[in-house]
């Protein structure tokens, strides 16, 4: 394993969840002196659902309002398909999970937590429900747990989509003018964190701020979870330090060694060229690259593989997952989509493709309730530019790498109809 | 419409979700609104003084015209 | 109560009448209108819309005319209040009534209308669709109360008014604009089935790895078909 004190949530097997007993046998219980919140603060937390806000600003935003009623989201809802990082924790240690939640709970004066899987996820499912049972059965209950099973959409992890289908039953996100804004579900205020980040809250508690920070870097401290599929030998989630080299983190993966590019935080992530894998796993140094880590995601593209293929089919399905709301995003995605495969799969008017895609981008970006359009955009975006020769070469018409595999490295969901999709 | 010269600036908003591109926004703000291919507004996104009477007119009637009540004028104060 | 007996005012009870049912009539077809988007080339749409507003505030005071002239005709002998409340008249009560409540109905929309700024879209919507409702209790109100309605001119004019809305209604629902799937769409005809086209020409690039549900094609002139969403939207 990478680093000395890992792993550090991944402590257990996965598929074979810690019993109460063994969690508390494993950490030690939370020690009452700290001031909880001081400590989240000065950890320097950040957010592992992929918008990376520090924790302690959220948790205290949500302690300074007022109201007698509070609710803490823990969201495990994973819509990135790529990413299995929150069902391998929760199937190792839900414990630390709801330990994390029911402290932020306590921090911002909540007493409620409700637990969002989705609903096609029964084995999770039933992982938090033993869970769940085992400490109300050890009546450790200060807050009241609630397990709520969400459908799984692409969307539905989102903040506000995720609290809006808790207060109205239907997964869309919701237009917040103004950022930052506290989401209310029926009309009290509510904390939305990923399940990843209150496992590491539940960790700060214990152990202080300081060892936090003793892994990672000065910007963005701590360890994260990352789950790499694709040109790998089978797709592993894996906890590194943050500000470790990508190189090295691939390689614990057993990935390929030379890949034509990595896809770094989640299909509205952005592409890395495989020249630049040197780069630290740390938001300040991605910065740099137009990338993020995002939800925790590489997807490793092969020597056998097209780029441009792999976004087409991302795109597609990004399209598809709209919630349809807004007109750029409900129309733009799938005439992104079209071009993208006009591009990939070389006609005559691919440069009038290549041209159109690049005007709509521009158009749609930033013109959606949520950011589900400009993460595509910015993903559109970064393939241009990492698969640039690609580019030129699908425009002359010459085959590159995957005209002849069937070689797709990307797990992309099928396409469901649109009457299908389910969203309550 | 008497409007006072003010300082500081405004930015016309839409909600993308109540929006359903009827497109009135466009005929009645051109200076500020124009339309992506399907029908829906994109608006400036560089603040406009107040100065700019006409354009400020023009927004307002935008305001009142959308059949959806999508749009909004944030005001700007430049201190 | 003022008896003033003259025959002036049942003329004029009449033809306000009639002319606020040609009104209305105009009213609902230019709302159908803005609804279907029409414009935006020699005419603004925004054009359209601001016509649906001043014909209906001209369409209300011939109908206030209308009401008042009714109510001080001693010879119909009905009270203010039948005005608003169906069946406070003794005379002709089933017709007034029907008159009474499509007169409820237009206040309701009239008002909010008047704050629309005010109201959420959704609520404002949802009181609009009462219009239909208004129509057909004015149409009704009409055929029924009217000496003039049963026969010759004035029947024409009824059955005009009432041919036209239908004849609009039925050319809204069948060129009505696909708009973004599902979410925004309160309407209840966003919920039914569209008609069938021809599927559009097959681009040779289809992927081969991954069949793909119904495309959008996207035209810059057409408004952009979308397939049936679903409508189930709760309101706040």
């Amino acid at each position: 394993m990478l680093g000395t004190q890992l792993p550090r949530l991944l402590h257990g097997t996965p598929g074979t969840p810690l019993t109460l007993a063994q969690h508390e046998a494993a950490f030690a219980p939370t020690n009452p002196g700290r001031d909880l919140l001081e400590e989240l603060e000065a950890s320097g937390l950040t957010g592992r659902g992929g918008a990376a806000f520090p924790t302690g600003r959220k948790a205290r935003l949500l302690a300074e309002q007022r109201g007698h009623h509070k609710y803490v989201v823990v969201n495990a809802m994973e819509g990135e398909p790529a990413s299995h990082k929150d069902q391998t924790l929760l199937s190792t240690n839900p414990h630390l999970v709801l330990d994390g939640a029911e402290m932020l709970a306590s921090i911002i004066g909540a007493d409620q937590v409700m637990i969002c899987v989705a609903r096609d996820r029964p084995a999770i499912i039933n992982y938090v429900k033993r869970a769940l049972h085992e400490r109300e059965r050890k009546s450790r209950r200060s807050v009241k747990f609630e397990l709520h099973t969400p459908p799984w959409r692409y969307v539905a992890g989102e903040e506000s989509a995720l609290v809006h289908w808790l207060d109205d039953n239907e997964s869309l996100p919701q237009y917040r003018p103004q950022r930052p804004t506290i989401l209310k579900l029926d009309r009290h205020p509510v904390l939305v964190d990923n399940a990843e980040t209150c496992a590491n809250v539940a960790l700060i508690g214990r152990l202080g701020a300081r060892w936090f920070r003793e892994l990672g870097t000065e910007q963005s401290p701590g360890s994260a979870l990352v789950s790499i599929s694709g040109a790998v030998a089978r797709p592993v989630v894996i906890e590194a330090a943050l500000g470790t080299p990508i190189r090295a983190i691939l390689d614990v993966a057993h990935a390929e060694p030379m890949p034509q590019a990595v896809l770094l935080g989640g299909y509205g992530g952005t592409w890395l060229s495989g020249q630049n894998l040197d780069a630290p796993y740390d938001n300040t140094f991605l910065s740099a690259y137009g990338a993020s880590t995002g939800a925790g995601v590489m997807v490793v593209l092969g020597r056998e593989g097209c780029g441009l293929v792999e976004t087409t089919r991302i795109v597609k399905w990004m399209a598809n997952e709209s919630a349809r709301q807004c007109g750029p995003c409900a129309f733009g995605l799938p005439a992104l989509g079209e071009d993208l495969t006009e591009l990939s799969f070389a006609t005559t008017s691919s440069s009038t493709a290549l041209n159109r895609l690049i005007e709509r981008s521009g158009a749609i970006d930033g013109r959606g309730a949520c950011r589900h359009p400009d993460g595509v955009v910015r993903f559109v975006r970064s393939a241009l530019e990492v698969f640039g020769d690609d580019v030129r070469q699908h425009l002359r018409g010459t085959p590159c790498n995957a005209t002849g595999s069937q070689k797709r490295y990307a797990t992309v969901p099928m396409l469901e109809r649109e009457d299908e999709l389910i969203w309550e | 419409m008497g409007v006072r010269r003010r300082p500081g600036a405004f930015l016309l908003k839409v909600n993308p979700i109540l929006c359903d591109g009827f497109g009135h926004c466009h005929e009645l703000a051109p200076e500020l609104v124009t339309m992506d291919e399907w029908g829906y507004p994109i608006i400036k996104t560089d603040p406009t003084p107040f100065e700019n009477v006409g354009a400020y007119e023009s927004a307002r009637y935008a305001v009142r015209g959308c059949p959806r009540q999508a749009l909004n004028i944030e005001r700007l104060n430049e201190k | 109560m003022i008896a003033l007996t003259s025959p002036y005012l049942w003329y004029i009870t009449r033809a306000t009448g009639f002319v606020a049912l040609i009104l209305f009539t105009l009213v609902v077809t230019l709302g159908m209108l803005v609804a279907n988007r029409i414009g935006g080339t020699v005419v603004g749409r925004f054009e359209i819309n601001e016509l649906h507003r001043s014909v209906s505030m001209v369409a209300l005071v011939f109908l206030v005319i209308h009401i008042v002239t009714t109510l001080l005709d001693s010879f119909v002998a009905t009270g203010w209040l039948s005005a608003i409340i169906p069946f406070a008249s003794s005379y002709r009560r089933l017709p007034v009534a029907i008159g009474a409540v499509a007169f409820d109905l237009i206040l309701a929309v009239w008002v909010s209308s008047l704050l629309k700024v005010r109201v959420k879209n959704a609520t404002w919507r949802y009181i609009h669709w009462l219009s239909w409702l208004a129509f057909a209790s004015a149409i009704a109100h009409a055929y029924l109360t009217g000496t003039d309605a049963k026969s010759g001119a004035g029947l024409a004019v009824v059955a005009a008014c009432a041919l036209t809305v239908l004849a609009t209604a039925s050319w809204r629902y069948l060129a009505r604009p696909t708009r973004a799937a599902g979410r925004t769409a309160l309407s209840p005809l966003a919920a039914a089935k569209k008609p069938t086209r021809a599927p559009s020409p097959q681009r040779s690039s289809a992927t081969p790895s991954n069949p793909t549900g119904p495309s959008n094609p996207s035209g810059p002139t057409s408004f952009p078909r979308s397939p049936s969403p679903r409508t189930k939207k709760k309101m706040r």
